[in-house]
């Protein structure tokens, strides 16, 4: 058997085609993906990292809607003038309980993933309100609206928490029972703050 | 990779790369090199006559450009990590860069940090490109909130060139409010003193800045000067602004100092400890004390 005489024998077979197909397309998963999953650093949480809270969960959930991830990543590199300009370089273990993960390749604006305690809630607000009033050369839009809309306005936190337990994300029933009192009378900009502030969780990182 | 879960998986990464690398070279070089006539059209199906399926090879660069592909792939797998637990000839990694990166930093500007940690802020003052690292730092990190021209904004955060502070001007208290940060708290007095007496408080205060030795009302005496003073100079340890300096954080039209007395106010600084080294801190003290004082 030669390569020509493999090659005449699978291309008559179409049986044995489909599987061969299927076994090449399958190596590169085999060596990359398969090996990662049973890999602890990448699916442990990292020491700096938890669950998110029910508000916080709201605000990442607009910070995906508002399109936020078009033009701020979430993701330091390991390179010395990233880590000056942004604190300790993110590691895989802080990305376990994204669903999706926000990291992002395109930074029209800042990388995020150390702005939490960065700025104060006001800066925050003042800020999404009307970017042009703390940074007067900022393109960023403004989110007015964000003020407007009750955190709870879709009323469904509490089915998001139980899909996300589903996933693995270790929520008590408390936490769920509890869920809609935490977003009682604040609003859609409280939660992208509250959202934003966890991000980085204090620089803690080192592992 | 420095965390393989088990040697199992490093073993069974290494073995299917060995094993498709391998794989693929005999694959084209039993291709190319048959003994077979590579032209030989076997018991295919014929069409219109003459027409048959044939199994020539590409053509022989395609053999030459795939040997050049495993042979770099070999000598990159001996080089850098890949294989399984291997870590590679040249022992290469990410963090292990970083680190060296780093450590190229601290002897590039160790001399830079001894010179600012002995230096009088004076000295420090003095010199042009310490002075241009620090507004670079300033620019960073506290230009957001401050304004670039540390002027303040949106009166909501302090203008750090005038000569008021809030917390107090002397290079410690400015360091102190840059490493710990500051909350200031006014409470809301319309509780207290009722909408009249928050009228008449706020045109007192008005009247403090233009004649600071207008004798205070009751009231003010009562709720105001334990914060701002019974002169209305302020506090700078519980941050308790300076009524007469005529400066006013969030405004100073009647509506803001009105709302101001009524509702109170919240100003947070965060501390920024963590973000910023010793070297960076003098060098920000030196840059705001040499602002505001002269």
């Amino acid at each position: 058997m030669n390569g020509l005489g493999l090659h005449q024998r699978l291309e008559r077979n179409a049986g044995l085609l489909i599987f061969g197909i299927l076994f090449v397309s399958a190596i590169g998963g085999l060596v990359q993906v398969l090996p990662s999953i049973f890999q602890e650093s990448l699916s442990q949480p990292a020491a700096n990292t938890r669950p998110y809270g029910a508000l916080e969960l709201v605000g990442r959930d607009i910070y995906i809607r508002e399109g936020c991830g078009t033009c701020h990543s979430q993701q330091v590199r390991p390179l010395l003038a990233e880590v000056k300009r942004y604190g300790p370089y993110s590691r895989a273990g802080e990305s376990v309980y994204d669903r999706p993960f926000l990291w992002g390749s395109k930074r029209t604006g800042p990388d995020l993933h150390r702005i939490g305690g960065r700025y104060t809630d006001t800066w925050h607000r003042v800020h999404l309100l009307d970017p042009r009033s703390v940074v007067n050369n900022s393109i960023m839009p403004a989110y007015p609206w964000l003020a407007e809309r009750a955190a709870n306005a879709d009323g469904d936190i509490q089915l998001r928490l139980k899909v996300l337990r589903r996933l693995g994300h270790p929520y008590t029933d408390a936490d769920i029972e509890s869920a809609p009192a935490k977003l009682e009378g604040l609003t859609e900009i409280d939660a992208v703050i509250a959202y934003l502030q966890q991000l980085g969780a204090g620089l803690g990182a080192e592992q | 990779m420095a965390d393989m879960p088990t040697d199992f998986w490093a073993g069974w990464i290494a073995v299917i790369t060995v094993v498709s690398l391998a794989g693929l070279g005999w694959l084209i070089f039993s291709i190319y090199f048959s003994a077979e006539s590579a032209d030989e059209h076997g018991d295919g199906p014929v069409w219109d006559e003459t027409l048959r399926e044939g199994s020539n090879p590409a053509p022989l660069w395609w053999f030459w450009m795939i040997l050049a592909l495993l042979v770099i792939s070999v000598v990159y797998l001996m080089l850098y990590p890949g294989l399984g637990s291997y870590s590679g000839a040249l022992r290469w990694s990410q963090g292990g860069r970083f680190d060296a990166n780093v450590a190229a930093y601290e002897t590039e500007f160790g001399g830079i940090r001894e010179l600012v940690a002995g230096a009088q802020l004076e000295t420090l003052r003095g010199n042009p490109a310490l002075m241009k690292s620090a507004q670079s730092i300033f620019a960073r990190q506290c230009a957001v909130c401050h304004g670039y021209e540390a002027e303040g904004q949106a009166n909501l955060f302090p203008n750090l060139m005038d000569a008021h502070w809030q917390w107090g001007g002397e290079p410690g208290q400015v360091e102190q409010s840059i490493r710990a940060g500051r909350t200031g708290i006014m409470v809301g007095w319309s509780a207290v003193l009722g909408d009249a007496g928050v009228e008449q408080m706020t045109q007192y205060v008005k009247t403090l800045a233009a004649q600071p030795d207008t004798a205070p009302p009751l009231q003010y005496t009562q709720f105001c000067s334990a914060c701002h003073g019974p002169d209305g100079a302020g506090n700078p340890v519980l941050g308790a602004p300076s009524l007469v300096s005529g400066v006013y954080l969030y405004g100073g039209s009647d509506a803001a100092i009105k709302h101001t007395i009524a509702l109170g106010r919240t100003g947070e600084m965060p501390g920024f400890e963590n973000r910023l080294d010793d070297t960076q801190i003098k060098l920000l003290v030196a840059l705001l004390t040499g602002n505001g004082t002269e």
